[in-house]
């Protein structure tokens, strides 16, 4: 097939599209996201060969096979640290990761973190559905307090995880939030994430029909959105319900609150920046909900500008070039006192 | 004899409690997961704690923490997690600390990681290799005594199988020895006054003995682990060898099925023996040695490419010719279901070995 080079793509989602057999649960959100990747995969890229998948293990991570791209399925946890390499390597190629709660969060959490830290060039999908789907429904690190699974049968008592706000903590350069459920709305953020430069972190709420049904109901489901959806929109002031009526301000005590906003007065709200330098305040809206179950943004939290890893490691090398001259495998080889030997 | 029926996950699980087990941790992994499940039932009953672990890295550590205290603990997990631990699992060794650690592998491929460890430096483990759930029962209960009696972390290796079968069980309640614990974290001082450590880098505080003399430490842990290997008793599970001109070797599971292709072949005049490692460290050479010793060949037979056929060889020392007539056999799923792990399929192959 006839792929163009630069100039614009002749690309269209089929070509996205593998022919592997896709084995999730009928019903399973993954699916969703699939469609949605595919889909504005040829905004990302012009060449398939110039994107490479990466996930660990779990439902989730199951994902490269379903992409006509490069892909590489792994080990459990690992995915950024592999990730990382690749893209140090070859600066030129397009790298997402896939990965879930629990590959992500509990096994990879070490990972994750220094990936962000570095920003590497790298897309990070985190499939949330709070639960490890591929082992039958344990709790994960983002499952709610008091979770009875299999695992914790008399309810789980680790606080969870809140991934945007261990994202934002580790310095990644972009973090938003997404639904499986609304297209819309995730090709809109995953294109935003593409186009940002560094570490792109995108937790997505998906959800898992089979261990974990309706986990995101409340703020995913047609019944509730519009009371539970704070849609954060770059300079806009944040207005969410069903009327538009509630906002968010800074309260006077270090930190934001929900308040009505005829009560409030607009000109009070907070405009949401997603380049604000300093994360304190994405910090605290990641916080306005301590689970899916109440008011809770989606959108960018944050999107600034550092120096992305791969280029500075580029710009050490050309300088080491400039001090030490180019250099030459045989001159390594025989540098320092050398020894003829009879 | 109350028999009851039990799943194999299951039987061991409540086989670890039985044994004094008050402390698990695992991640969950196929096929171990439900022995992790049981663990979180049923433990809180017996006043223990289990713990879902964020990975089987964090789960040996949480076990090696609470061993460290004299609490009876175990970790476990499949092959890849058992990786994982490798490091842990090489210092807590070094650590002189006992820990029992399960591997429900899938398939046999883990034989090496299990009997040579994957760590660094000079220590070994005790590993057990149960054919059934009856017997797994009485290994896990093994376990435990021998994980005390010699201060060093015991592998239980199981498989997919053996996680889930169900079988009848009859538990014994277990006679249980007194350990000493003497060198536990215990939150007393034992009237020395002198502050305890549990370290891979040596047992004593201030200079007094060994102090932090890695020389002493590691020469004391090596006459330790000499101490155990020539101190644990092999099993062997050996029978038909009267007369046997072949004689073949498998362990764990397929023990099961090659004793039965055996049997069989044994019905119909067919001359073969069959032998069985229990304890696959240390290795019941002299057993082995002896079952195959008016054998013409030795078979053996393992689900995998050829790993415990090096400590048959080294058992028979060219007394006879060792075939292997086993080989990965794994579904589609790579749990460890073998598709030749059938009587059939193993009796041709055993009828193989009698034309040569
Ligand atoms: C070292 C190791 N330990 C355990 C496992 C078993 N395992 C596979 S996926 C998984 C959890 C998956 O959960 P998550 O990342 O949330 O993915 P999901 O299936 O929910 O998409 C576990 C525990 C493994 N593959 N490797
Ligand atoms: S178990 Fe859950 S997450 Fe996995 S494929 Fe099924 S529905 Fe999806
Ligand atoms: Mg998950």
């Amino acid at each position: 097939m006839a792929e163009q080079n630069g100039g614009g793509s002749v690309l269209t989602k089929k070509e996205f599209v593998s022919d592997q057999e896709v084995r999730w649960c009928p019903g399973c959100g993954d699916y969703a996201i699939l469609s949605a990747v595919q889909g504005m995969m040829p905004d990302v890229v012009d060449k398939r060969e110039n994107m490479v998948f990466i996930s660990g293990i779990g439902c989730s991570s199951r994902f490269p096979y379903y992409m006509n791209t490069y892909g590489m399925h792994s080990i459990h946890g690992r995915a950024p640290a592999i990730a990382t390499g690749l893209a140090t390597a070859r600066p030129d190629l397009t790298v997402w990761v896939i990965t879930g709660d629990g590959d992500g969060l509990s096994i990879g959490g070490n990972h994750l973190i220094h990936a962000m830290r570095r920003n590497v060039n790298l897309v990070i999908l985190l499939f949330n559905n709070q639960i490890y789907g591929l082992t039958k429904g344990q709790y994960s690190p983002t499952s709610e307090i008091g979770k009875v699974t299999k695992s914790t049968p008399f309810g789980s008592l680790d606080r969870p995880f809140n991934p945007v706000a261990l994202a934002l903590g580790a310095e990644a350069t972009f973090v938003a939030r997404s639904l499986d459920v609304d297209r819309q709305h995730l090709t809109s953020v995953l294109k935003a994430a593409a186009a940002h430069r560094g570490t792109s972190f995108v937790e997505i709420y998906q959800n898992c029909n089979i261990f974990n049904d309706g986990a995101f109901d409340l703020v995913a489901g047609k019944e509730h959105k519009t009371e539970n959806q704070i849609r954060l929109e770059h300079e806009k002031p944040i207005r969410f319900g069903a009327n538009n009526e509630k906002g968010i301000r800074l309260s006077g005590r270090a930190s934001v609150e929900i308040v009505d906003v005829e009560q409030a007065g607009e000109e009070n709200l907070i405009v949401h920046d997603v380049h604000r330098e300093d994360p304190a305040l994405a910090f605290m809206l990641a916080h306005i909900a301590t689970g899916p179950t109440m008011p809770t943004p989606i959108g960018i939290f944050r999107d600034v500008d550092r120096p992305v890893y791969g280029e500075e490691m580029e710009r050490q090398l050309s300088v080491a070039r400039e001090k030490l001259g180019v250099g030459s495998v045989e001159k390594l080889l025989t540098s320092g006192d050398t020894w003829e030997v009879a | 004899m109350t028999a009851r029926l039990l799943e194999g996950s299951e039987a061991i699980a409540e086989a670890m409690i039985g044994a004094g087990c008050r402390f698990f941790a695992g991640y969950p992994m196929t096929p171990f997961t439900e022995v992790l499940e049981h663990m979180a039932r049923l433990l809180p009953g017996v006043d223990g704690v289990c713990m879902n672990a964020e990975s089987e890295l964090e789960a040996i550590g949480m076990a090696w923490g609470a061993a460290a205290t004299g609490t009876p603990a175990a970790t476990g997990s499949t092959g890849q997690g058992l990786s994982l631990m490798q490091e842990s699992l090489a210092e807590i060794t070094l650590a002189r600390l006992p820990l029992v650690v399960l591997n429900m592998a899938r398939a046999q491929g883990d034989y090496f990681q299990a009997t040579r460890g994957g760590g660094h430096g000079d220590y070994r483990h005790i590993v057990l290799a149960p054919i059934d759930v009856p017997e797994a029962v009485e290994l896990v209960s093994l376990a435990f005594d021998l994980t005390f009696r010699w201060r060093n972390p015991v592998l239980v290796f199981g498989d997919y199988y053996l996680a889930h079968t169900a079988q009848s069980v009859d538990f014994r309640p277990p006679a249980r020895a007194d350990h000493d614990l003497g060198w536990a974290l215990d939150g007393r001082s034992g009237g020395s006054g002198q502050a305890k450590l549990v370290s891979p880098l040596g047992g004593f505080k201030r200079k007094d003995q060994s102090g932090y003399n890695l020389a002493t430490h590691y020469a004391s842990c090596a006459a330790a682990t000499a101490e155990m290997v020539a101190g644990v008793t092999p099993l062997a599970d050996v029978g038909f060898i009267d007369h046997a001109e072949v004689v073949v070797v498998a362990f764990g599971t397929p023990g099961r099925y090659v004793r039965a292709a055996v049997r069989a072949l044994r019905a119909d005049g067919v001359p073969v023996g069959y032998v069985r490692p229990v304890t696959l460290f240390p290795f019941p050479s002299e057993a082995v040695a002896r079952a195959c010793e008016g054998a013409r060949r030795v078979a053996v037979y393992e689900n995998n490419q050829g790993q415990m056929i090096d400590d048959v060889r080294l058992a028979v020392l060219g007394r006879s010719p060792v075939d292997f007539i086993g080989g990965l056999s794994l579904d589609s799923s790579g749990f460890g279901i073998a598709p030749d792990l059938d009587v059939q399929v193993l009796r041709a192959r055993i009828e193989e070995v009698f034309t040569k």
